[in-house]
């Protein structure tokens, strides 16, 4: 481990980074589509013939 | 030999690809013009556009590759990552290109570079990006496949039926939905992706173990699989045309400036950049990772690029297999919807739109894009599928990739930053970064000059490309008479 460290902690930080971002982008990313498509709800408009 | 079960494991992925399917097709009804259906209405934020990003930069190809690079290269294989990380981070904090470009309100790049270069230079990157990017995702579906037969241990008979019934589902909600299906998806995939990446990756790290990786790779490689400039294999070449490479994909490739374009503001646009960056060391690393517990695990095979696939098919346990497969097909679907959607815009948008007089109406634009991205669809499955590809399969991404990230990142650069840049210096860049290239892999079959190609390497050839696509911009632009030089738009 103290020989490779670089590698240990890049590894590591791989794996936490990861679990921590994927349930905060979980959460928000969930909101952000809920506000998008009440966005272009608003403001839709029909399509042009 | 597998640990799929296919009562357990296949309801999993079944109700993964039927949850897609709703997500991908409840958002059409918001499709109202091509604005929508190509870049959401331009209103994607920063978390939705992190998980896409993420989620379509994360394919089965790329896991296969990187695998492989953790099992030819060790540790060091997961340089490009940490390269693109760097890339990633300083475009996203600087804003270089990506700012002028969001800030131009266009749908492409090639749309850009017609407002400094004319329309001709517009049609010819439209071109190259289309031939670049078509040829580079030809190979993607089969390569997924492989994944897929080999993990779930399925008779390979079944690989090219299994993949057309996947593309047709992912093309069904990609030609309703557009943009808008592709960002919902992709927000589903990159969750289901990352719970089977993350459960993986501990699981290996707690049964093989790190001090055995470790070990295998000491054994194997000595400290050219931890250090790239001593790998025999790697070397500073390959690290700089590595860098080169990966920038030149941060400011050009499509698939990654769409989510810039489809960002509300130039702000959210440089904001998903700056916080994806890390997943690209990721993106390498833990992939990486399961190569070299496959080294561990298997030791020598004949075909290094199914040692990962081999090794998880027995080393994941039933249940977690179910989400291994899904967080699979979810990252290769995901990869498909967004590429085909984007190949789509420029082909729309700069190769048939320009030819018109008379511009589309919103509802004929919409026929059009969808019409394409069937059209994308088939030529995939006749192309990747159903007619294998002969020959070196990472050399072919490499020659097809660098043809377009040469010439398009320096136009892009010359267009956004240097005045004095004209039309000359752009075709004598399309010309230059598609002929070296291609005359290396001429040079690499011909029996005369196939040791001259082997002692240049494909290094040194990428490196040449990029250095003389700039100059070819340079020389190109200052020859050019004055009184020839376009007008720069205002928003240039």
């Amino acid at each position: 481990m103290s020989k490779h460290w670089f590698w240990w902690a890049l590894s590591m930080a791989c794996v936490i980074w990861y679990s921590t971002i994927a349930i905060y982008v979980a959460i928000k990313g969930a909101s952000d589509i809920r506000n998008m498509l009440a966005r272009l709800g608003k403001d839709r408009k029909p399509e042009e013939s | 030999m597998t640990n799929f079960n296919w009562l357990l494991d296949g309801s999993i992925v079944g109700v993964y690809l039927l949850a897609t399917m709703i997500a991908g097709l409840m958002v059409r009804k918001y499709v109202g013009n091509v604005e929508d259906f190509l870049v959401a209405g331009r209103e994607m934020d920063v978390y939705l556009g992190i998980a896409s990003l993420a989620a379509t930069e994360f394919g089965i190809v790329t896991c296969m590759y990187t695998a492989q690079n953790g099992y030819e290269k060790g540790f060091a294989g997961s340089t490009p990552g940490i390269l693109m990380a760097l890339a990633m981070a300083g475009v996203g904090l600087t804003g270089f290109v990506i700012k002028p470009l969001r800030d131009s309100g266009v749908i492409t790049i090639p749309e850009l570079l017609e407002q400094r270069f004319g329309g001709r230079i517009r049609w010819a990157a439209g071109v190259v990006i289309v031939l670049g990017g078509l040829l580079n995702m030809g190979v993607f579906l089969r390569t997924g496949g492989q994944f897929l037969v080999l993990v779930a241990g399925l008779d390979v008979r079944y690989l090219e039926i299994m993949m057309t019934v996947l593309l047709i589902g992912v093309s069904v909600y990609t030609i309703l939905g557009g943009m808008l299906s592709v960002l919902v998806t992709d927000f589903l995939q990159f969750v289901v992706m990352s719970v089977g990446l993350i459960l993986v990756t501990i699981l290996i790290l707690m049964n093989v173990g790190w001090e055995k990786l470790v070990t295998t790779v000491e054994t194997q490689y000595g400290a050219g699989g931890f250090n790239p400039f001593v790998n025999s294999t790697m070397g500073w070449q390959y690290v700089l045309f590595n860098l080169m490479l990966n920038l030149a994909s941060v400011l050009t490739w499509q698939t990654i400036i769409a989510r810039v374009l489809a960002a509300k503001d130039t702000r959210t646009g440089r904001k998903v950049y700056t916080r994806t960056s890390f997943f690209f060391v990721c993106r390498f690393l833990i992939p990486g990772i399961w190569g070299i517990a496959a080294l561990a695990t298997l030791g020598p095979v004949a075909n290094t690029l199914e040692a990962m696939p081999t090794f998880l098919a027995t080393a994941v346990p039933a249940g977690l297999m179910g989400i291994l497969i899904a967080a699979m097909l979810a990252a290769d679907m995901s990869t498909d919807s967004s590429y085909m959607l984007t190949w789509c815009s420029v082909i729309y948008n700069d190769i048939l739109a320009p030819l018109r007089k008379q511009p589309w109406s919103q509802r004929k634009g919409l026929f059009w894009n969808r019409t394409i991205i069937a059209l994308i669809g088939i030529f995939l499955l006749l192309y990747g599928l159903w007619y294998p590809l002969k020959g070196d399969l990472w050399t072919y991404l490499g020659v097809t990739g660098t043809i377009y990230l040469a010439s398009i990142s320096v136009l892009l650069i010359a267009c956004c930053y240097w005045r004095r840049a004209n039309s000359w210096g752009a075709a004598a860049s399309i010309i230059v970064s598609a002929i070296i290239p291609v005359s290396y892999l001429v040079m690499e079959q011909v029996p005369a000059t196939a040791a001259l190609a082997k002692s240049i390497g494909p290094y040194y050839s990428g490196i040449a490309t990029y250095l003389l696509s700039g100059a070819a911009m340079l020389v190109g632009s200052l020859i050019k008479p004055a009184s020839h030089v376009e007008r720069i738009p205002a928003n240039v």
